[in-house]
């Protein structure tokens, strides 16, 4: 896509998405708008030259705080759903507020922490696609050092993923209350749904999700209804800081595990398709391993505040 | 609550119809003589195994490249005096004579006995033989602008001049359709439309025009003598004597230009997208916040600011329908409003 022609007056240029024009052939009525987002995708904030600004302020005073913010180029409009809006512009009452809510990977305990092993996925979440390749990690691979960010994606069990909102400022005591318009209680986790599905963090638990043209899965979770993946996070006191990663006032928990799909488990064709098949992990008796992967990431959005994590995947089988 | 969408009430929403023209000149060059027709490889000119009707096309036909123009064929009615009781004795004669009874029923329709009407000028001659000029959706798109349509044929010798060598100019125009413009008179008893009179210089009245349809009828009464492959040879004998690709060829090498306006109906939506000043003055981008503090912000007492460079518009479901984009930033603090209007072709 190119840059639209700032040169001369302001242009809008619009186009259906790939789901609008699916929609719109299917002609059941679900071709239907009601609602309308702003979105600052282009925009860097971090070129707004106020005080906050490593540089310091704009030498030639307020008026070109946002020069370079307002010079950015902005693409054409892409068809594609899910490459747009990915940050949105917010309404919140309030024009006074300093600080605002957001998610961060909560992993301070031992079964919410990624992988750390560069020789197996590090920074990552592993999702163990079938039942020998958990047996191979129980059995061989975890006397080598007990691997971190292991999900059995048969059953869900080992660690799961955790994300924690709130202000994670340490201006403001974690035992002040946190603004109730700032507090998220819905949240949208989406993932291809080729690979695999979210199930809450004991392997429990299900949501029917929905699906749209690219294979992405959308979980719709809110803390009225799926008290088994949004909680509120009640600890409000700094001495219990050790298992929390927001440093100021905290609002909601979300956690989940993944189950891998049946496809991964009983295909090797995705693996070859969109993943690798020579990576080689070697065990505590140094006999190598050769596994397939898959990396992926789980989009997670707050649907209150509009904040967003990716939090990034690999589905792991042995070959 | 914090919210990142806003409703769109009927207020916000509303339909419009808009009708778009585009100038289509097509010179004669395109038609006949820019290209070699003698080979394949090198032709912009299609002609079929059946031999019914020939396409032009703006560029070698072999070519990826190439678009369809036109449509030529010619036909005449059985009631027409080039007709012979022997058909064996005129080239292609039932063909002709389908093609005639294929388009005039198209255009024209059936009578009341179930017949099929022949083409006739509101008023005047019935027109008996004629060439078909089909034009392409293309350059048709929705229907041929009314009172625009014009073609010019060259006389025989401009013909012979201006192709068999390139380099030589044209003689003046001979024959013009219409004389100035279409009539301001449209006729609505064709089942394809509406259409009109193509009046020719010289001859008057000698043709139709029909605008959805985008097809033009032309009466060789207009050009008699002046289509023959070779000099001399007469429009009577090119009709019984060639087939209809070659009848197609002596009429496309007297084209000069043709010239109309097309017409793209455009269904409208546009939606009013309004920004209030309380509103849309936070971002969720992740870099406006370092460590929860919003970095355009120094105090509780600076206003919000955010930039928008995009509209999304949603299902009830939170699916992304359409997405508009501004051509820069556009500044949203709570002492500004906006209204983006985003308009939504159909």
């Amino acid at each position: 896509m190119g840059f639209l022609d700032n040169s001369g007056d302001i242009i809008l240029d619009a186009v259906l998405t790939d789901t609008g024009r699916m929609r719109l052939a299917k002609g059941d009525g679900t071709f239907k708008i009601t609602k309308f987002a702003l979105g600052d995708d282009e925009i860097n904030y971090t070129l707004y030259r106020n005080a906050n600004n490593p540089k310091g302020a704009h030498p030639s005073g307020s008026a070109y705080y946002d020069l370079d913010i307002m010079q950015s180029p902005v693409l054409e409009a892409f068809t594609n759903d899910t490459s747009f809006l990915k940050s949105k512009l917010v309404t919140l009452t309030n024009p006074s507020l300093l600080y605002l809510p957001v998610l961060k990977l909560n992993e301070r305990t031992a079964e919410n922490a990624r992988n750390t092993d560069t020789a197996q996925a590090l920074n990552k979440f592993v999702v163990l696609v079938d039942e020998d390749t958990a047996k191979y990690v129980s059995d061989g691979l975890r006397q080598e050092g007990s691997p971190a960010g292991m999900i059995d994606g048969i059953t869900g069990a080992g660690t799961f993923v955790r994300v924690d909102q709130g202000l994670d400022t340490t201006d403001i005591d974690p035992a002040s209350l946190l603004d109730p318009q700032l507090y998220e209680s819905q949240y949208l986790i989406e993932i291809d749904s080729r690979f695999g599905k979210i199930v809450s963090k004991t392997g429990t638990a299900t949501v029917t999700p929905s699906f749209n043209d690219d294979n992405i899965a959308s979980y719709y979770l809110t803390n009225a209804t799926d008290g088994a993946f949004v909680t509120n996070n009640a600890i409000t006191l700094k001495k219990d800081a050790a298992a929390q990663t927001i440093a100021g006032p905290r609002g909601s928990i979300l956690e989940f595990s993944l189950l891998s799909s049946l496809e991964l488990q009983r295909s090797n064709v995705l693996f070859t398709k969109v993943g690798t098949n020579d990576q080689t992990w070697t065990d505590s008796d140094s006999t190598s391993r050769n596994i397939r992967y898959i990396d992926t990431i789980i989009k997670i959005t707050g649907l209150t505040t509009g904040y967003r994590i990716d939090i990034p995947i690999r589905f792991v089988k042995l070959r | 609550m914090a919210n990142a969408f806003k409703p769109l009430t009927n207020n916000d929403i509303a339909i419009t119809r808009t009708l778009l023209h585009e100038a289509i000149p097509l010179s004669g060059t395109i038609i006949s003589g820019t290209y070699d027709e003698s080979a394949t490889s090198t032709s912009n000119i299609k002609n079929y195994a059946a031999g019914l009707f020939q396409s032009v096309y703006d560029y070698p036909y072999l070519s990826s490249s190439a678009n369809h123009v036109v449509d030529i064929t010619f036909g005449y009615n059985a009631n027409s005096s080039l007709s012979a009781s022997d058909s064996t004795t005129v080239t292609q004669q039932d063909k002709k004579i389908n093609i005639y009874n294929e388009l005039a029923q198209v255009l024209m329709g059936h009578d009341a006995t179930g017949s099929i009407k022949e083409f006739k000028i509101p008023g005047g001659e019935y027109i008996r033989e004629a060439y078909f000029l089909s034009f392409t959706r293309l350059l048709v798109k929705d229907e041929v602008s009314k009172n625009n349509f014009t073609m010019k044929l060259d006389g025989l010798d401009g013909y012979r001049a201006a192709w068999s060598d390139p380099g030589t100019e044209m003689l003046p125009d001979t024959y013009t359709f219409p004389t100035s413009n279409n009539e301001t008179v449209f006729y609505t008893d064709s089942p394809a439309g509406e259409y009109s009179v193509l009046s020719c210089s010289m001859s008057g009245a000698v043709g139709l025009v029909f605008y959805q349809a985008g097809i033009a009828v032309v009466g060789t009464g207009s050009i008699k003598n002046n289509i023959g492959n070779v000099v001399g040879e007469t429009v009577e004998a090119v009709m019984t004597g060639s087939s209809i690709s070659g009848s197609a060829n002596a009429f496309r090498h007297q084209i000069n230009t043709i010239d109309f306006n097309n017409t793209t109906e455009l269904n409208s939506t546009l939606y009013f997208c309004r920004a209030n000043h309380n509103e849309f003055n936070y971002s969720s981008n992740p870099t406006y916040l370092s460590a929860s503090k919003i970095l355009v912000k120094e105090d509780t007492a600076d206003e919000p600011v955010s930039y928008v460079t995009t509209i999304g518009l949603y299902s009830p479901d939170n699916e992304l329908l359409a997405v508009a984009k501004l051509s820069e930033p556009l500044k949203k603090t709570p002492t500004t409003e906006l209204t983006l209007r985003v308009r939504l072709d159909y």
